[in-house]
């Protein structure tokens, strides 16, 4: 519980309009209790803390290995896995296995394995990773690659439902976790290089049975957008966004193939009965193809998770010309902005910029450079809330066929998909990020439907001068900077956890975890090299009276395609020098879990 | 297959000619200037967005490099790859691609060119 009651007529008031509001009772249940993991952030915040301390930055330097498990999957592992109660669901990349862990016995309770369509790997280019379930009510549920959403039996690994939430032949499959919030469970669709429409859904999470669909792109009434209600940040405040908001945005009927997707972490605001996510990049990459500001991809989106209907909407990047998809999780806190307690989204965006929005009503209140190096614009003008571009990286003005230079960040942005964590004792944000430029260099590219569609061709670099990859920051997302930076050889691609104890942990892409002081990120206080490169999220629970910390080891993701970085020259890549060639000596593939606790006393 | 270099005027010319027929592969000058027809092969090349998984000088990433992998594959078990795909190691197929399927020649040249060391960079331009 977020609130303070100082009159008695308020929690009157809030028992009274509980049976309107729900989270889900179960859920919320289960995520009240810190020894259970029981949603991919841990709550439906996105904060990614725990309120365990029996690991502390006191005794966090004497963990040790308690157990291993290995997935049998080679390819990258994202997410992590669930804890409730005695049971442990663990996932995989595809084909996307689930195993249910009886944490008692240690024994495979049972395990899912869909049967799915191999064509669906390579439109996952370049990586198969997904992840993780969520769990409701007796029941977890997958969203597997192939686009199709089920509902397992949580006691039996049984199907309950399994519905379509996609056409894989056009290349709309599935990397995101589900997400439960009432009585829906959310997904989205990926697709974004295959020049699919993006879009957010709702299925009852009894039946499978579609509650609703709102699309990033065309129509108002597709988009479940009001042109009279639904607002967005505007000439300095939020105003209603008008008729046709998307439409006007987009040259002919490129919107129908103009991405938007929806692949990254959802979140919910029980009070407010909206949730929230980003949308990604327009298709295709060469801006020239799609001139106007492709509304609404790159964009903070608020919608009634009853309805669908969208609150607010916010576009951070319009018409992209990098690849800086707006997926990135919505961090909901109650911190104090422009010294007022406000009920605040906070944002990473891969654009380089770290967004303080009202959540209640999407109006722009921060927005900062969260990596100095971001160079390809100057600013976020906060009257209008759009970027200054700087001309010299504009791959539209310099045109099609014409390689820009030295844009920062690459198009992997400041910070991808792994999601930052929250630490409501000092109210800062400890964020994984990625410290890498990119020339970028579009070219004209037909749509056919099944195959690629992307239009640009990329190499990736560490900035100038310098050799790290990667930084592990603490941000002050009301004054808009960066507190402390820790800076790593190789990109931070895995999700952070902050804990009650005083520590903030997170793993490397060579295949360490480390937990670091949470008041000194640069006091590292644990570190223990896993079987492979890290890009999943680290994850807290306690069984049995122990405190457990957990994450996934596997490379892969786009993380190892932007370490094929540093090639300076064209000629580099025949002698396959450079960044991936490099994490070679660090670590391989192999998706296992590794499990840590405190020795025995 | 025989390959053939010469210097005419410090220009460095360099031609391959396939086996069975004494057609030019293809032509490059100065490692980075292509006939018309390797040209075609290096557009499809990139309208198929091959180096996101191939890398964007054919060094490898998630698939392997071509550089390494032309230098074993026939022509016939190349046209067959990028035809049927190899699903389970993630390379589509571009069956359905026009753009593809009729330039596989000019597709293969390039990539051969790159393969044998002749086409020195990735991004190649037209003989004038």
């Amino acid at each position: 519980m977020r609130i303070k009651f100082t009159h008695l007529a308020v929690p009157l008031a809030l028992v009274a309009a509980t049976g309107i509001v729900q989270a889900n009772s179960d859920v919320e249940k289960n995520i009240a209790n810190p020894a259970n993991w029981a949603m991919q952030a841990g709550d439906m915040y996105n904060q990614r803390y725990s309120k365990l301390n029996q690991i502390n930055a006191g005794n966090v330097g004497k963990m040790q290995v308690a157990w291993t498990f290995s997935t049998g999957v080679l390819r990258g592992h994202e997410g992590s896995p669930l804890v409730i109660g005695d049971m442990m669901y663990i996932h995989s990349a595809f084909p996307n296995k689930v195993f249910a862990m009886d944490l008692n016995t240690q024994t495979i309770k049972w395990k899912y394995e869909p049967k799915q369509d191999p064509a669906v790997i390579p439109q996952m280019c370049c990586d198969t990773v997904n992840r993780g379930v969520a769990y409701a009510e007796g029941k977890v549920f997958l969203q597997q690659a192939d686009s199709t959403l089920v509902a397992l039996d949580a006691k039996t690994g049984k199907v309950v439902w399994s519905v379509k939430n996609g056409d894989p032949s056009l290349g709309a499959v599935n990397t995101n976790a589900p997400h439960v919030f009432k009585n829906k469970v959310i997904t989205g669709i990926s697709g974004g290089e295959w020049g699919v429409r993006g879009y957010l859904a709702a299925y009852d999470i009894k039946t499978g049975e579609l509650a609703w669909k709102g699309y990033s792109t065309g129509p108002d009434d597709e988009m479940l957008i009001d042109p009279n209600k639904t607002t967005t940040w505007k000439d300095g405040k939020v105003q209603p966004v008008g008729a046709d908001s998307s439409l006007s945005t987009w040259q002919e009927d490129q919107w129908k193939i103009g991405g938007g997707t929806t692949w990254g972490w959802y979140s919910y605001d029980k009070a407010l009965n909206l949730v929230y996510y980003g949308t990604g990049n327009p298709s295709t990459w060469n801006p020239a193809q799609r001139p106007g500001d492709n509304k609404w991809s790159m964009s903070i989106w608020a919608r009634d998770v009853d309805t669908g209907k969208v609150k607010w909407v916010y576009q951070m990047t319009p018409y992209d010309e990098w690849d800086f998809d707006g997926i990135n999780e919505m961090i909901l806190a109650d911190i104090n902005v422009k010294g007022k307690m406000t009920k605040a989204l906070v944002h990473f965006d891969r654009n380089g910029f770290g967004y303080t929005l009202d959540r209640t009503n999407g109006a722009l209140l921060v927005a900062q450079k969260y990596d100095p190096a971001v160079n390809w614009a100057t600013h976020v003008d906060m009257k209008t809330g759009r970027p200054q571009v700087v001309s010299r990286y504009s791959t539209a003005q310099n045109g099609p066929e014409k390689n820009t230079k030295g844009v920062c960040p690459a198009a992997l942005g400041s910070k991808d998909q792994q999601p930052a964590a929250f630490n409501p004792n000092n109210g800062l944000f400890y964020v994984p990020t990625n410290h890498v430029c990119m020339d970028y260099e579009p070219f004209a590219v037909e749509y056919v439907a099944g195959q690629p569609y992307v239009g640009a061709t990329l190499a990736m670099y560490p900035p100038p001068g310098e050799k790290n990859m990667g930084n592990f920051i603490v941000w002050d997302a009301n004054a808009g900077k960066i507190v402390q930076s820790k800076p790593e050889k190789f990109s931070v691609w895995s999700g952070v956890l902050t804990t009650a104890g005083g520590i903030a942990c997170y793993g490397t892409l060579e295949g360490y975890l480390k937990c670091v002081d949470s008041k000194n990120i640069n006091k590292e206080l644990f570190k223990f090299k896993t079987p492979s490169g890290i890009i999943g999220n680290v994850f807290a629970y306690q069984h049995k009276g122990q405190e457990y910390i957990g994450v996934y080891s596997g490379i892969g993701g786009w993380a190892g395609i932007g370490l094929a970085a540093g090639l300076e020259k064209d000629a580099d890549g025949l002698g396959a020098v450079g960044g991936y060639k490099e994490l070679a000596n660090y670590t391989d593939l192999g998706g296992s879990l590794t499990v840590f606790a405190l020795p025995p006393k | 297959m025989k390959c053939l270099s010469y210097a005419v005027n410090a220009l460095l010319f360099f031609f391959c000619l396939a086996g069975h027929a004494d057609e030019p592969l293809y032509q490059v000058q100065d490692g980075y200037k292509v006939d018309a027809e390797t040209m075609k092969g290096f557009r499809t090349w990139r309208a198929a967005a091959c180096d996101r998984c191939h890398g964007a000088n054919q060094q490898g990433l998630v698939g392997p490099s071509l550089i390494e992998r032309l230098k074993i594959l026939t022509k016939d078990e190349f046209v067959k790859t990028v035809t049927e795909g190899r699903l389970e190691k993630g390379m589509p197929s571009f069956k359905t691609s026009k753009s593809v399927m009729s330039n596989l020649d000019q597709l293969y040249a390039y990539l051969k060119g790159r393969s044998d060391g002749a086409i020195t960079r990735s991004k190649v331009e037209a003989i004038q």
